[in-house]
């Protein structure tokens, strides 16, 4: 029995070693974090945080989608010395649920009249539902998929 | 910079063996002061420790509450909106509520009706808040009877009195299970007494209960944002109507300030213009007033701020009790956590003491500008 519970102890650490491997949820932004693109504290605005994990695991924090693209769109230009290139996952904020979600299957309201912390916003929803009823409620413009985000999307939100 | 330091140490000895040269007047002047600063500022103290124990207790209420409104009163709603409303982009989740108020013929009190879903007392006990137990002189295992709405007496049994921690918003409490509620005051299954929206963000609020009143156009959406806005209100209000009261002792605070300050008797004059001849400059005349009008203002604003924390937060604003009162049987007994805002102290400081130490400089530079021998012989 005893020998029972020990094994099912460890597989149950084990799953969840597992698990946490293949998507760790991001740390929360600490207090002095700044955002890398308007230099914001980050952790005053918990609603709209956008985080990078790098190759290294280390974390960048943004004070909102259109900073977290600016970012990924440009690299170079924000981080000249070129030490944190490369890009492992990408971590937005739901706008209904407030959960953290995959930034990369995530769906983009562009154009709506809801305001971030920087202005006109990119609202990221999980689901593609959400996300075309909030289009409607706030008067967006169009959904937008990750790869369909570009500096003229960006440039339209000055 | 020593030796400016033994300037000031001998005028401010000097200016206190004057004030003591002077004692009936500074005295009844130092009271007045110390009444005036404690008053202001209990009120201060008071208001402000009421506004955070109302945002405290809020901390815990729904983001949104959905009642039902039928010829402008408010109605019991249909249990089936919450699925509807629930169902809304947003919405985290929606509780129907039970609740209602009760008085007690007997003893003359309103209580709070609450039916509580988790941990709910068993059909046929409540929990009670300390006010009810107190107003009531029942404890833990007394039967408690309620009159029902079909006029059938229902006996309850007390299964635990609420702690005391909670008394500012348990005192009038009555925890029951939902089935002995419904049957207290005859609800139907199918309605609530109002709906209970969280919401998780709040940014989304707004248009959620723009949402809520066209999709139910007989239902009113209040926002937890509201209910904190309407006790603010309510407090400003009280704070408001004791602070024009006050406006008219500060009035004649500055009357009676203005008069023993300003003033400056024959004998006062007399004595700058010896001074002035023995050596003293004009600057050290000043400066000796200016060290007489600090030591009195100082001195009575911070026994009456001291005071007035006494008064508010150990003997729970007790002065106040009467003004502040409505006319309920039933009072929660609580203790106001002390805190107090830098902010209202400076506020109250520039407001007292800097006027009063002008008004105590400005005559006496104008009797020292006056030739020395004029003033001994006038």
């Amino acid at each position: 029995m005893k020998r029972a519970l020990r094994f099912l102890g460890a597989w149950s650490l084990l799953t969840v070693s597992v698990a946490l491997a293949v998507s760790p949820s991001p740390p929360a932004p600490p207090a002095n974090a700044k955002c890398p693109v308007c230099g914001m504290f980050v952790a005053k605005f918990p609603k709209w945080v956008g985080v990078i994990r790098f190759g290294d695991s280390s974390y960048a924090w943004f004070d909102g989608t259109k900073d977290l693209f600016t970012y990924l769109l440009d690299p170079a230009k924000h981080d000249p010395a070129g030490k944190r290139m490369d890009i492992a996952a990408v971590y937005v904020k739901d706008y209904y649920t407030l959960g953290t979600i995959d930034g990369r299957s995530a769906f983009y309201v562009f154009g709506s009249d809801v305001l971030g912390p920087m202005g006109k916003e990119l609202v990221p929803f999980a689901k593609k539902d959400d996300a075309e009823g909030f289009l409607r409620d706030h008067r967006g413009k169009k959904v937008l998929r990750f790869d369909e985000i570009t500096r003229t999307t960006l440039k339209a939100m000055e | 910079m020593n030796r400016t330091v033994e300037r000031h140490r001998n005028i401010l000895d000097f200016a206190l063996s004057s004030l003591l040269r002077r004692k009936g007047k500074n005295l009844s002047l130092w009271v007045v002061y110390t009444i005036v600063v404690f008053l202001i500022a209990a009120i201060v103290f008071y208001t402000h420790a009421l506004k955070r124990e109302a945002a405290l207790v809020l901390q815990g209420a729904p983001d949104m509450v959905v009642q039902k409104m039928v010829a402008g009163r408010q109605d019991l709603v249909p249990v089936a909106y919450a699925g509807k409303i629930a169902a809304l982009r947003g919405v985290s989740s929606v509780r129907p509520r039970c609740w209602g108020y009760y008085f007690d013929p007997i003893s003359g009190a309103n209580y709070t009706l609450v039916a509580s879903e988790s941990p709910s007392p068993a059909p046929g006990a409540v929990d009670i808040g300390s006010g009810v137990a107190r107003v009531l002189r029942v404890g833990r295992g007394d039967l408690l009877p309620i009159r029902s709405s079909s006029g059938a007496p229902m006996l309850l049994t007390v299964r635990k009195v609420l702690p005391c921690v909670s008394e500012l918003v348990a005192a009038d409490l009555i925890v029951m299970s939902e089935g002995d509620l419904r049957d207290l005051f005859r609800i139907p299954r199918d309605l609530a007494t109002d709906l209970a929206v969280t919401v998780a963000n709040s940014d989304e609020l707004a248009t959620l209960a723009v949402k809520i009143s066209q999709r139910f156009p007989d239902s009113r959406p209040i926002l937890k944002s509201e209910i904190l806005r309407t006790y603010d209100s309510i407090f400003d209000w009280r704070g408001g109507m004791m602070v024009v009261v006050l406006a008219v002792a500060v009035l004649s605070f500055v009357i009676f300030a203005w008069d023993k300050a300003t003033g400056l008797s024959a004998e006062e004059r007399k004595e700058i213009g010896i001074l002035k001849s023995v050596g003293w400059e004009t600057g050290d005349v000043l400066l000796l007033k200016f060290w007489e009008g600090a030591v009195i203002s100082l001195s009575a604003f911070l026994c009456g701020v001291v005071l007035a924390y006494f008064q508010v937060f150990f003997l729970s604003a007790s002065l106040f009790e009467p003004a502040l009162k409505g006319w309920a049987v039933l009072y929660p007994r609580f203790r106001l956590v002390p805190e107090v805002d830098p902010y209202q102290l400076v506020v109250l400081f520039f407001l007292t003491v800097v006027p009063y130490t002008i008004a105590t400089i400005v005559p006496s530079w104008r009797a020292a500008t006056v030739d020395p021998d004029a003033a001994m012989r006038s």
